[in-house]
């Protein structure tokens, strides 16, 4: 990897170049190349249809939270204190961590059910930071969080859309 | 290696790994399909008569109908969905993308024939391919764009 400012090779990967100091991070980041695996790079997450969030106190049952997914229709919700992000709480929990665990969703709070301290991106992130994260460590549900506060979340859908509406939308033939 | 619009246009579901799906007999009572849900890791059982399709129960049917109300002993026959949209092995990831976004659905039964056991394709399938194929673009990635190691080994 060479220094734009002084021509020393250095190591891929270095963060800084050994000779000048010139920040070298993200340069060998793999270039945007064009078509829709260019928008994979380039794409901002803030710009696709994310899932709005729905938001529980740490301090709900998990009767209220599974209530607050049900009316709105979605898979997960979001749990925040004051606005700032503590905990993720999804359809999967439900199973594993209540139903197959015998809690009382009644007297429960979520907090005890969650998973705390969520992986989160921000939604300046590119696509492909999230398509890492699911298919790299199993997430399902990401939140998009922009200088500590929640601005939605992203899930499989959403990115099922993102490649619907730039690839197939595009590429299908009239009819 | 290609465009991932011709990824998506020439791919067959036949190409996605199988995922690993429980079938149940429409008398399977609940409970023991959350036990097999839980410990196979799965996210749906595919409810058959002998090998022949006929239902599918999803985690989302467990937060929508059966989560707040028990039921536990009922046969998993009196709770499951029907079958909306179904795919075949000849069918390519664009169909099934197309399926699931415009159905809405998360996961897509294969109802199987000559002989193959019932399936199911899920989007994470998907993106599991296409990462693979395009692993400088979407797996050799830090998580984070701002991440920066503290020493030259990041050790």
């Amino acid at each position: 990897m060479l220094c734009p400012n002084c021509d020393t090779d250095n190591i891929p990967g270095v963060d800084v170049c050994e000779a000048c100091g010139t920040e070298l991070a993200g340069m060998d980041l793999p270039e945007a190349r064009s078509g829709f695996r260019g928008k994979l790079l380039t794409a901002r997450m803030g710009d696709l249809p994310v899932s709005e969030p729905v938001l529980v106190s740490p301090d709900d049952t998990v009767r209220e939270a599974i209530e607050r997914m049900r009316e709105a229709q979605v898979g997960c919700v979001l749990v925040a204190t004051d606005g700032k992000l503590v905990g993720l709480f999804n359809e999967r929990h439900v199973l594993t961590r209540v139903l197959r665990k015998g809690i009382d969703v009644a007297s429960t709070p979520v907090s005890e059910v969650m998973s705390p301290k969520p992986f989160e991106l921000s939604p300046e992130d590119p696509p492909a930071f999230a398509i890492h994260s699911m298919v790299a460590y199993g997430f399902r549900h990401l939140p998009l969080v922009s200088q500590g506060k929640i601005v939605g979340y992203i899930s499989v859908r959403n990115i099922l859309a993102f490649l619907h509406d730039g690839v197939i939308a595009d590429t299908a033939p009239a009819s | 290696m290609g465009s991932v619009e011709k990824l998506l246009a020439k791919v067959r579901i036949r190409d996605l790994p199988r995922r690993r799906v429980c079938t149940v007999s429409r008398s399977t009572s609940l409970g023991e399909v959350y036990r097999l849900l839980d410990e196979e890791h799965s996210v749906a059982v595919l409810v058959c008569d002998d090998n022949d399709l006929v239902g599918i129960f999803t985690e989302r049917d467990i937060l929508n109908r059966t989560a707040l109300e028990g039921h536990s002993d009922t046969p998993i026959g009196d709770l499951m969905s029907p079958i909306k949209g179904s795919l075949s092995t000849d069918d390519r990831l664009a169909d099934a993308i197309a399926l699931m976004h415009e159905g809405g659905y998360r996961h897509v039964p294969l109802p199987g024939s000559k002989g193959e056991k019932p399936g199911l394709v899920g989007g994470r399938d998907i993106l599991l391919l296409i990462a693979e194929h395009y692993p400088e673009t979407l797996l050799n990635l830090p998580p984070r764009l701002d991440q920066r190691m503290t020493t030259p080994e990041g050790g």
